[in-house]
């Protein structure tokens, strides 16, 4: 969040408290805080309206080897959804194992998933120095042409950041954003895919106080989001968001609540399409915890729920 | 009658022409326009709360569940804050008591 306004200028002891207001409120524009990265502007109404809801049982078991090393061992047996072309959604039963390790030190993070079926992800943090970080993340199958890799360098300014992206189908972006003010920071992206010969452009803006945060984005594809998130109290806040595709004319709006207890957090939301869907994460023991996820489509007669723990 | 167009699925069947009146008491009665009005009153309305009636379950069915997802874990988990909260104040007197107790000989 960002801080407070910082006092300006010295002012002299014996000065009126006319002008100590006054000093107050000037804004060192000098002194900006340093903005979000410009991927998660949306960060906090993404985590209270999307939360990550599946279908069937979950087990996720995460050992930590050492102060640095982890391993982590995951089940997931449900449903799967096959896009098909009928536009009914045809749901085949699979289950499988998927065995990550993680190293996590303070410049460097590196995090690897294998899953049954052959997929590999990989993830790479590596802070060069104070302000140039190196991510990459790259997905390997088995099916040829369904892998991908993308490497983004990021560059942290004193109130601005920007960041340089680059994915394996020639695929290529940049982004800035700037801290304008204490609480407003607004910021700017390109991006051209080679293969599909497209380039856009976005602009994005956020406003935050202590209380709430609203963004809005606009994107060249025809995108319009916008979100506003309020903190109601230290324990609850609620969210909602706008999309808004101009091309193709799709419009949603989604509203939820994310409670944030002592002992558990539960996210909920329901949307314009008719879907609601509630999340809830139970805290049982120290290390362990218990996740029910709900989601329910109204208009297509859907139904998903699971459940799950999550051990370490 | 020219059938009109519809809107929606909602609407009333189309009337029937009224047939010719027979000779016996019971059934020009039967037959006189008040009481063939009379029944496809009956019919309408019917017709129309059935319609109503499916279209109030599918309403409250729908409300029903999305409360039940919505609201319920909400409640509940909202009541074993305030007794977690309720258990700690307890202990915290508990607890907090004796130390403050004054132990001069």
């Amino acid at each position: 969040m960002a801080g407070l306004v910082p006092p300006g200028t010295a002012i002299p002891a014996d000065a009126s408290k006319t002008a100590h207001t006054k000093a107050d409120e000037k804004i060192d524009y000098m002194n900006l805080p340093c903005p979000i990265p410009y991927e998660e502007i949306h960060r906090e109404a993404l985590m209270s309206l999307k939360p990550e809801t599946f279908e069937g049982l979950r087990f996720d078991f995460t050992k930590g080897l050492n102060q640095k090393f982890s391993l982590s061992h995951s089940v997931l047996m449900g449903p799967t959804e096959l896009p098909s072309q009928s536009g009914e959604t045809i749901k085949i039963p699979t289950a499988h194992y998927e065995f990550g390790a993680n190293f996590i030190d303070p410049n460097l993070m590196l995090i690897g998933r294998m899953l049954t079926d052959g997929r590999l992800n990989a993830r790479v943090k590596w802070d060069l120095t104070d302000n140039l970080t190196v991510k990459a993340n790259a997905q390997l199958t088995n099916e040829p042409h369904m892998s991908h890799c993308m490497v983004n360098f990021d560059y942290k300014g004193k109130d601005y950041r920007s960041q340089f992206q680059m994915g394996n189908a020639a695929l290529f972006g940049a982004s800035y954003i700037q801290s304008v003010t204490p609480h407003l920071s607004l910021g700017g992206e390109v991006f051209w895919a080679g293969q599909h010969r497209k380039s856009g452009v976005g602009y994005a803006g956020r406003y935050e106080t202590d209380k709430m945060v609203a963004t809005g984005q606009v994107a060249s594809t025809g995108m319009v989001a916008l979100s506003y998130v309020q903190k109601v109290s230290e324990k609850v806040s609620l969210a909602t968001d706008f999309m808004y595709n101009y091309m193709s004319r799709d419009v949603t709006a989604s509203v939820g609540y994310d409670y944030i207890l002592r002992q558990s957090r539960l996210r909920g939301k329901i949307d314009s399409n008719g879907c609601t869907a509630a999340y809830l994460e139970e805290r049982l023991n120290m290390g362990l915890n218990f996740i029910l996820s709900a989601e329910i489509d109204h208009k297509k007669n859907d139904y998903k729920f699971g459940f799950g723990l999550t051990v370490g | 009658m020219a059938a009109q167009p519809r809107r929606g699925g909602i609407s009333l069947p189309e009337r029937r022409s009224a047939s010719k009146p027979d000779s016996s008491i019971i059934a020009r009665i039967t037959s006189s326009p008040i009481v063939s009005r009379g029944k496809q009153a009956a019919c309408d309305a019917a017709f129309v709360s059935k319609k109503l009636l499916r279209s109030t379950g599918k309403a409250a069915w729908i409300a029903g569940t999305t409360f039940l997802i919505l609201v319920v874990p909400l409640i509940i988990e909202m009541d074993r804050e305030q007794q977690f909260t309720e258990l700690e104040l307890q202990q915290a007197s508990l607890l907090g008591a004796p130390p403050t107790a004054p132990a001069h000989p």
